[in-house]
Order: C-alpha cells, then structure tokens, then sequence
C-alpha cells in the first residue's frame, strides 16, 4: 500500500485543544449575522460556494471574516451542537477569535503557507491548537 | 500577556466577583489575538445593550441590577448600540404590526432590563451610528472600544480614536482593551493606494465603491484618491459598505481624514504594498450583486440603513409630502434624531403619506420579520448595501427579492409598488 504524503501547516493558537477531521475549505471569505444560521451550522449568503453545505464535525479553513460582529454566529453554533472540529483561517481579527472563543473548539491562524490553497475539501486534518501545528493527509484522488 | 499588579488584583477579585470574571475574558480574549497587554481606554465604548461576551464570561441579568444598585459605573463614556437578540423598536412600536415589537409587555420588559445598564452610564442612543447625535466624541489619538460593522471605520478613519471590534459590557465596565491591531500606529497606516476613476456623486455610489473596495481587500488598510470629499451621509454609507463586503477597518482620505494630512502620510511615509483602480465597471458589478431577483412588484421598501441622519429623513418627507405609499415603508433612525425629526413636523409627514418613521431597531434585527403580524417580505427595495445582503440571509429559508437604488427610486416605489430604479 502507498503512504500517502503528509503536508505539515504551522501557525499561531487562537484557542488550545486537539481535533481532526474532514477538511471544509472556502477560498472565499464568511460573513456572519443573517448570512450563517447557527443552529443548521452553515452559512446562508447568498452566491457563496459553501451555501447551505455543513460544517458540523468539519474542519473547516477560510479565507477571512467579513461583514458584522454577528460573525459570532459561526461560534454560536455550539449551542446547537453544529459547531466545526476546528477553526483555521488565513487571517483574522477579532471577528474570528470572538467566534473561535465562543466554539470552543481548536482555532489556528496566521500560518506559515496559505491553508485555503493547501488545504481542500475532503483532506483529513489532524489540528494541535495549544502548538498551532496542523497535519494535512491528502485526500485519495 | 503582561499584566500590572492593578490588573492582576482585578484577576485575583480586588474589585469583586464580575471584574475578576470580565478580566479573565480579557486575558483569554488578549492571548488568543496575542495582544502584549492591555491598554486603558481614554477615549468612548460603543455597545450592544445585553450582558453577553463570547466564551461564557457574560453577567446576568440581575448581576447587572445589583451592579447599578451598588451605584457601580462604567469607566469610560459608553453609548447604547441597537440592542440584539432580541431587538426592540424604541419610537414608533405601537404601530409597527409586527410582534412582539408592538406587544407594550414586550416594550416594558425590554426598557426594564436596558435600565440598569443605563443607570451604570450607557448613553440611550440605540443606534448603530450613535456617534452622529452622541454628543460626545472621542479625541484623536485615543483608544475607544466600538461595535457595529459600520462604525468602526468611523471612528478609526474619521475621527481617528483607535478601536478594535470590542465594544462590550467588559471593556465599558474595565475600561480596559487588549493592545493590538487597530490600537498600533504602524498597523494603522495604508498599505493599498486606491484611486477611483469614476465620479462618485449619488449618495449610492459611495456605498457601491465602500463594496467594490472592502471586497478587494477585506482586512487590508487603504488611501482614497479621487472620491471627492464625502460628506456625512457619504462616509457612513461608504463605511457600512466596507466593513460588509470587507472587514476595512481603517481608511484614509489624504487631506480629510484626521491622520492623512497629506498621502505620504496615510502611508507613515513608506511606499504602498498595492495599487487598486476603481472604475465604473467595478460599481456596476456591485450594483448587479444588490439587485437580486428580478420581480419589481415591490411589498416593503426599507430606508435608513444606516440609521438616516436629520438630513435623510428632511429629504424623504420632501419626497413624500402630500403624497401616499403604496407598499409598507419603513424610514429607520435613532432615538435622538427621531425627536429631531418629530419637532421638525418630518414626522407628521412621513406618518400623513402612510409611511413609518421608527427608532432602535431595523429589518436586519428583526431578523427579516417586518410584515404583520411576524411574516418576510417578498420583494424589498432598499438603498443600502449592507442590509441588501444580509436580507436575504435573515428571510433564508424564505425567498426574499431585492431592488437597490436611491433614495429617491425607493420612493417611487412606495408610491407607485413598482420599482423603477436603473444603473446610473
């Protein structure tokens, strides 16, 4: 069998803990408020790629936060127990730590490469938020 | 992150049991955005009136009553935000239609739980721009902590106080912020040169260039050339637009706004990392993204987003007086320009055409329910951005249609039902 090649991502914590999952990767990037529903835990803005698509259980990796403080949403989901494995995004400020913080869950950013163009959906992502070290196994093509 | 001992003893309950809690949320808050310290704001908070924060540090309800009983205040001036979750309409509910806005238990139960907020110093402005009738503003130079995607950009670029997305009940109560981002000179100059190459004249095509430059350039600082001098109209619209299809936080107009006297120092006097030309192309594509769906048989036309200023609504009851609407029409302001407007005889105006002037809340906080009795509109016709998109995220699952255009092809469509608007 062939061992399948690991890409090895290191960033900065946001919050601590330890996840894996299946990657949800949006090269675009989320906004909260209206346009995420918490409690379904996806987003709802019109024409965005991840349109209505789950990121329960998913590690999901963006781009950047966009638009209102409302972006909390996306943490808010923990109420509903939607919420994502993990958090990574390319750059932030306080939109994604208020939302990371209100997860709960691993959140990582300001890494060494891009996540969004190293990371795509259906990859298995092994995230060490306390280290900010993140394992990529490539999904089977 | 480095605390001083005042600061350590605040942790440790040397003022009691919610300053040691809000200090743990700063320090967790500061950690995870890897702020060195934390800097005493010397200049205003701006808040969501409610006790949340994220991560579980919230007060309660009745810790905030027994926090004013105790003639606790705030540390810094602090103004009221619309209030969230739920929102409230604070003029004009009793004839709003929807529930549980017209409800007066509702109205009763919500004035009583803003009440010890108010009591420990928040201002009762209930507005996303309350530094248009705050009374008071920050120094230039200062730090503040501010809320409300629309107002950040205000109070970094036009009155040049320093502020992160933090407004809340912690920093108001600490008057305290970790030190980061937008609180550092060097973060705060532009690095992207933005030249636009169209005119800019309508108050909607400062609203389409904040969209076409925030999403070019989402987190990043950028210099203005070519916009004009927007006024104050203007530069709200501008700002809301920003900061939804980006996250622009900081701008500078050389020349008018207060830290770019000139465009080398926008820059701190480095060259810039990135060139960017607005044309009319780029408005137009904004435009096509506003107007979404095609049916112009218009049921609720949505006006002051942000909240109008004096002067917006002295131009829409210009343009509805001795006039009746059609199709439900909501003009939405805040608490103190909403008396402005009612000594003014506006009011009376816009009330005699069918219209609603209202204050403290808008479609967007009502989450979409704005038809009696708690029902979506269908097709809505608006003249901001910022609530243009997220409408229809609100209605979701519900489809909701949007017409984009001036103020004045709003009108129109109250008046007649059908909206006429057209690019340019």
């Amino acid at each position: 069998m062939k061992t399948q090649d690991k890409i090895i991502l290191k960033g900065r914590k946001v919050t601590g803990g330890v996840a894996e999952g299946e990657a949800l990767v949006s090269k675009m990037p989320l906004m909260g408020w209206g346009n995420v529903d918490s409690k379904n835990g996806y987003t709802v803005e019109r024409n965005h790629p991840l349109y209505e698509v789950p990121y329960k259980g998913k590690v999901l990796v963006f781009t950047e936060p966009r638009g209102s403080g409302g972006f909390v949403g996306y943490g808010v989901s923990r109420q509903f127990g939607t919420q994502p494995a993990a958090f990574l995004y390319r750059k932030g400020n306080n939109l994604t730590i208020f939302a990371a913080m209100t997860m709960g869950v691993p959140s990582v950013t300001d890494f060494d490469k891009d996540p969004t163009e190293v990371i795509e959906t259906g990859d298995w992502v092994k995230v060490n938020g306390d280290t900010g070290v993140v394992e990529v196994t490539k999904k089977k093509k | 992150m480095r605390l001083t001992d005042e600061e350590k003893g605040i942790l440790n309950g040397s003022r009691g049991e919610i300053a040691a809690r809000c200090m743990k949320y700063m320090v967790e808050y500061g950690e995870a955005a890897g702020a060195e310290k934390l800097i005493d704001l010397d200049g205003t908070v701006d808040l969501h009136p409610s006790g949340g924060s994220p991560g579980g540090y919230g007060v309660t309800g009745a810790e905030l009553r027994e926090l004013a009983r105790k003639g606790e205040r705030f540390k810094v001036p602090t103004f009221s935000d619309k209030c969230t979750a739920p929102s409230f309409i604070f003029d004009g509910w009793e004839t709003c239609g929807v529930e549980p806005s017209n409800n007066p238990d509702f109205h009763k139960k919500m004035l009583d739980e803003l009440q010890p907020l108010i009591d420990m110093g928040m201002v009762p402005t209930f507005s996303c721009n309350h530094y248009l009738v705050s009374s008071f503003w920050p120094a230039l130079g200062t730090h503040s902590a501010w809320v409300e995607s629309s107002a950040i950009p205000y109070v970094n670029a036009v009155l040049g106080s320093r502020s992160n997305f933090d407004g809340n009940f912690q920093t108001a109560y600490l008057g305290k912020a970790p030190y980061y981002d937008m609180h550092i000179t060097e973060n705060r100059a532009a690095t992207v040169l933005v030249k636009c190459e169209t005119p800019l004249t309508k108050d909607t095509d400062y609203d389409l260039f904040g969209w076409a430059v925030g999403e070019a350039l989402g987190l990043k600082v950028p210099a203005f050339t070519g916009i004009g001098r927007p006024n104050t109209t203007q530069l709200v619209k501008m700002n809301s637009a920003l900061n939804t299809a980006g996250q622009v936080r900081m701008y500078h107009i050389p020349g008018q706004t207060p830290e770019a006297p000139t465009l080398e120092a926008a820059f701190q006097g480095k060259k810039p990392k990135e060139k960017l030309s607005i044309t009319k192309a780029d408005l137009k594509k904004a435009y096509d993204i506003m107007n979404y769906g095609a049916s112009d048989a218009v049921d609720f036309v949505s006006l002051g987003c942000p909240f109008y200023n004096i002067e917006e609504i002295r131009h829409t009851a210009d343009l509805l007086r001795g006039k009746k609407v059609k199709v439900r029409t909501w003009i939405m302001t805040n608490t103190i320009t909403f008396k402005a407007a009612e000594m003014a005889g506006y009011r009376k105006t816009i009330d005699d055409s069918g219209a609603m002037l209202l204050s403290g809340a808008c479609p967007g906080l009502l989450v979409g329910v704005v038809m009696p009795p708690h029902d979506y509109p269908n097709v809505v016709a608006m003249d901001a951005c910022k609530q243009d998109f997220y409408i229809t995220g609100h209605c979701h699952p519900h489809k909701v249609q949007v017409r984009y255009g001036t103020r004045e092809e709003c009108i129109d469509a109250a008046i007649t039902g059908k909206f006429k608007g057209e690019w340019r």
